[in-house]
């Protein structure tokens, strides 16, 4: 009985090896393999054949990116990106709720300081307003899908999407336009000074309790959305003049869907930044928005965000600048009364 | 229920482009679009083959995954349709299809590209059956009329079939038995009786010197 046991068990471990020892005795045993799967494996990897048919991509056969492509849309792109902005939208609610408004704290000395040239403005709500429509339609031909044919039906969201894609696609162009301006024309103000900036970032600019770190005219957090904007714009203009205008070189599906794959990526990281400048702009800090409103601010806010800015501004020949309001800083936090400033 | 399919035999198909004639002329499809396309794999060389390639009518369309106005449908025969009054012209659909099979009648700039067209395997689309508006959206509705598509019934070596993947599997696996399927039935090789050129093309090209 345990004998039978033991010589099934063997069997059952050894027949299956008998195809291996025959074609390792005689390799042709095993017979000819198709030639045909060595072809549909190559065609598989988007072989380029010839075809009669004239067109873009008309010689491949099969092309296995598509769906690599759809795989990246459908469950990379569509739910993490979603889970970044819905993360940034989220955590400025929690930060507002446990912060608030960052007030004026000496509350506005009523003397105002010029903060932004009407040349610096225009280009900016030119820029902003591109970039909000140009994100706002993005964002609804990723997600109306889920969100807006329930609510408009398949036929009222496809206007809404015909829209959102002719905005996009004819705005896109002027975005394209003015950020090489807005890049030249805020560069200057947006080179990172490491003593400054550096200590700033080490402090998270104040925003987390502490002391508010001193910086220039523009502080560092505000560089590094400049910086993201500008080399993210790029981005997005070099990839989305590709996908605007396939037929700039007759671009192919490669190359339209690597470029969709970059603006993508791009566009959420720059959204996310986004979000952050707007909060910040807008109900995060008393008094910000108006320098973009009037070009102007209130010379407490600028001593309180932008003490070594406002020094310059005292130091210099602008007699619209009050000159003893350095005293009346000295002894609040966030001052000019900084340690760095005294170095 | 049938569940409709187009299958070629790569061993069959002489790349006459019957077929891709009969769908333009049958469905009257715009300048510069061609649902469907016959493709030569090595042409020259003796490992050439054949396809002709349309839609393919995926259980798992990846057009219709993508679109962002999901205005593909699927009929009750499982062939992928779309309705062109919902398409804005992404081009979406072209990225992600392994076959190329969407079709655009323009490539303009700032993204124009008019409303897709893509192989309907002759089943019209969503306005009514045979009705004039549908023939000028969509082309011809032979599945309504109890026929299989142009492209299939044209094809002169019966290299493209199409219908019920049932039968057309069933048409398949018995070709196959009868003609070998390890490759003995096709190449010079075989034609001039030199076994040691049967075993794949790298073999067959070297002993043929490419001739």
């Amino acid at each position: 009985m345990l004998w039978s046991l033991l010589l099934l068990f063997a069997l059952t471990l050894l027949l299956p090896l008998i195809p291996y020892a025959v074609a390792y005795v005689n390799p042709d045993a095993g017979g000819v393999p198709n030639p045909g799967s060595e072809l549909w494996r190559e065609v598989r990897h988007a072989n380029v054949g010839t075809t009669q048919v004239q067109g873009v991509d008309s010689g491949v056969l099969i092309s296995e990116y598509g769906e690599r492509w759809r795989q990246y849309r459908m469950q990379q792109l569509a739910p993490w990106g979603a889970m970044v902005l819905g993360a940034m939208v989220g955590i400025f609610i929690v930060y507002y709720l446990v912060r608030g408004k960052i007030r004026i704290e000496d509350g506005r000395s009523g003397k105002r300081v010029r903060r932004y040239t009407t040349t610096e403005m225009t280009v900016h709500w030119i820029l902003a307003s591109t970039f909000v429509l140009l994100a706002l339609s993005g964002l609804i031909l990723l997600y109306g899908r889920w969100l807006l044919i329930p609510l408009l039906g398949a036929s009222g969201f496809s206007v809404t999407a015909t829209v959102c894609k002719l905005l996009h696609n004819y705005v896109g162009l002027l975005f394209a336009a003015i950020v090489p301006i807005a890049f030249f024309l805020y560069l200057k103000d947006s080179l990172f000074n490491l003593k400054v900036d550096g200590r700033w970032f080490m402090r998270a600019g104040g925003y987390f309790g502490g002391e508010e770190p001193s910086s220039e005219k523009v502080n560092a957090g505000q560089k590094m959305w400049y910086w993201v904007a500008m080399l993210g714009g790029f981005v997005l203009i070099t990839s989305g003049l590709l996908l605007d205008f396939t037929n700039l070189f007759q671009q192919g599906r490669e190359w339209l869907m690597g470029a969709h794959v970059v603006h993508t990526i791009a566009s959420i990281g720059v959204i996310a930044f986004f979000i952050v400048h707007l909060y910040l702009a807008t109900v995060g800090v008393e008094g910000a928005l108006e320098s973009m409103v009037n070009g102007h601010v209130d010379a407490n806010w600028a001593r309180q965000h932008h003490d070594l800015w406002y020094q310059e501004l005292q130091a210099g020949q602008d007699s619209t600048v009050p000159k003893e309001g350095l005293k009346a800083g000295g002894t609040h936090a966030g001052g000019v009364a900084s340690p760095l400033v005294k170095d | 229920m049938a569940r409709m399919k187009f299958l070629c035999d790569a061993e069959r198909c002489i790349e006459c482009n019957a077929c891709v004639t009969a769908c333009k002329n049958e469905n009257e499809v715009p300048w510069g679009v061609n649902r469907r396309r016959v493709v030569t794999i090595n042409d020259g060389s003796p490992a050439e083959r054949s396809m002709s390639v349309a839609c393919m009518h995926c259980s798992d369309a990846p057009c219709a995954a993508v679109c962002p106005v999901d205005c593909f449908y699927f009929t009750d025969d499982g062939v992928v349709l779309h309705d062109k009054d919902i398409c804005i012209g992404c081009g979406y659909c072209f990225y992600a299809c392994p076959f190329g099979a969407p079709q655009f009648p323009k490539n303009e700039a700032f993204g124009s590209r008019g409303k897709m067209d893509k192989c309907t395997f002759c089943a019209g689309g969503p306005l009514p059956d045979n009705s004039p508006e549908e023939f000028a959206e969509y082309g011809s509705n032979r599945l309504a009329e109890g026929k299989l598509p142009l492209c299939a019934e044209m094809c002169a070596t019966r290299a493209l079939l199409a219908g019920d993947g049932d039968t057309v599997s069933e048409i398949f696996r018995e070709r196959v038995t009868w003609r070998g399927a390890s490759g003995f039935a096709w190449g010079w090789g075989v034609a001039y009786n030199k076994p040691g050129i049967r075993r794949g093309y790298a073999v067959e090209d070297k002993a043929t010197g490419g001739d």
